[in-house]
């Protein structure tokens, strides 16, 4: 028999990487600044969205996409919020969206009424880190109830995140959670990340997040 | 935790290269960056089940580590069925 070996050097996320190029382009073309919104699962993600719609969704042209891995839950509360159409993506099992996913889902979003694009990922502080979706940069949620040593356990997510919202800050009066430790472990894995500190159930700290968001669409000056 | 959907990802990368019978595909080469976000072990049980089926027929996967974020098909080995000269 005649054994050979066929060398391929093919990366694994290449084709995903090629969609997600391609959705990235098609949002630079329409002006829409996307947010990839990744945390585990209860970090506050779709309550901070819901507070984020309702204070600037008519303002900034706010569409959202947002994924589970069943039931259209986040997206039937997210709609409560806002005129336009949320798109919910079922992953069925999958443990994160992947580029075609977003690819797909922007058929359906009017770009040229939108400055603003959030994608909601799966609930899950591991994979979602490995998929480009073609977004302009990754904000990823801790929450006070989760520990102050979540960025040392999953560093790769807080290495790919270039903001953070550290929320449900509401709470810290019960817990023993240190807000300067859990940035600090944050910083030790990524000096670069900007925080946010928020309670999307109060609104406290909000604020803040909201003249962000205006800079990043365009409608004040960024500093 | 998404090691089955990289293993279905290396199938349909390594699909069209099978040879026809009776040649078989032999071996599946992927490298691992440690940092890649996989763990190689459940990455080498999905890919050995993906890969018991046809049209792979039991080809073996073979697991590299490296470092860095490396995640790539590497090589494949196969008989391509054709009788020794």
């Amino acid at each position: 028999m005649a054994v050979r070996t066929i060398e391929v050097r093919e990366r694994l996320m290449a084709r995903n990487d090629e969609l997600a190029a391609s959705v990235r382009q098609q949002l630079q073309d329409t002006g829409v600044t996307a947010f990839n919104l990744v945390s585990s699962p209860g970090s506050g993600k779709t309550l901070l969205l819901e507070r984020t719609l309702t204070a600037l969704g008519e303002e900034l042209g706010i569409a959202v996409v947002t994924g589970d891995v069943q039931t259209q839950n986040d997206a039937d509360r997210l709609a409560r919020h806002t005129t336009r159409l949320v798109q919910a993506v079922m992953t069925g099992g999958a443990c994160h969206l992947d580029a075609r996913q977003i690819l797909t889902a922007l058929e359906a979003i009017d770009l040229g009424r939108t400055r603003l694009l959030f994608i909601e990922n799966v609930g899950n502080l591991v994979c979602p880190a490995s998929w480009d979706l073609g977004e302009a940069a990754k904000v990823v949620l801790f929450s006070v109830t989760e520990g102050e040593d979540k960025p040392l356990k999953y560093p790769k997510m807080f290495q790919m995140a270039r903001y953070a919202v550290v929320n449900k800050i509401d709470l810290l009066p019960h817990l023993d959670f240190d807000v300067d430790r859990a940035i600090a472990n944050a910083r030790a894995v990524n000096p670069e990340l900007r925080f946010f500190l928020t309670s999307a159930r109060t609104g406290e700290g909000v604020d803040a997040w909201f003249g962000f968001l205006r800079q990043q669409a365009g409608v004040v000056q960024t500093t | 935790m998404h090691e089955m959907s990289l293993a279905l990802e290396v199938a349909q990368l390594v699909e069209p290269a099978v040879p026809a019978p009776p040649g078989r595909l032999l071996r599946v080469g992927v490298v691992v960056g440690d940092d890649a976000g996989v763990e190689p072990e459940s990455l080498r049980f999905c890919l050995g089940a993906v890969l018991a089926h046809p049209p792979f027929n039991g080809a073996e996967p073979v697991l590299r580590r490296t470092a860095g974020d490396t995640l790539r098909l590497d090589f494949l080995e196969v008989d391509d069925g054709r009788p020794d000269h």
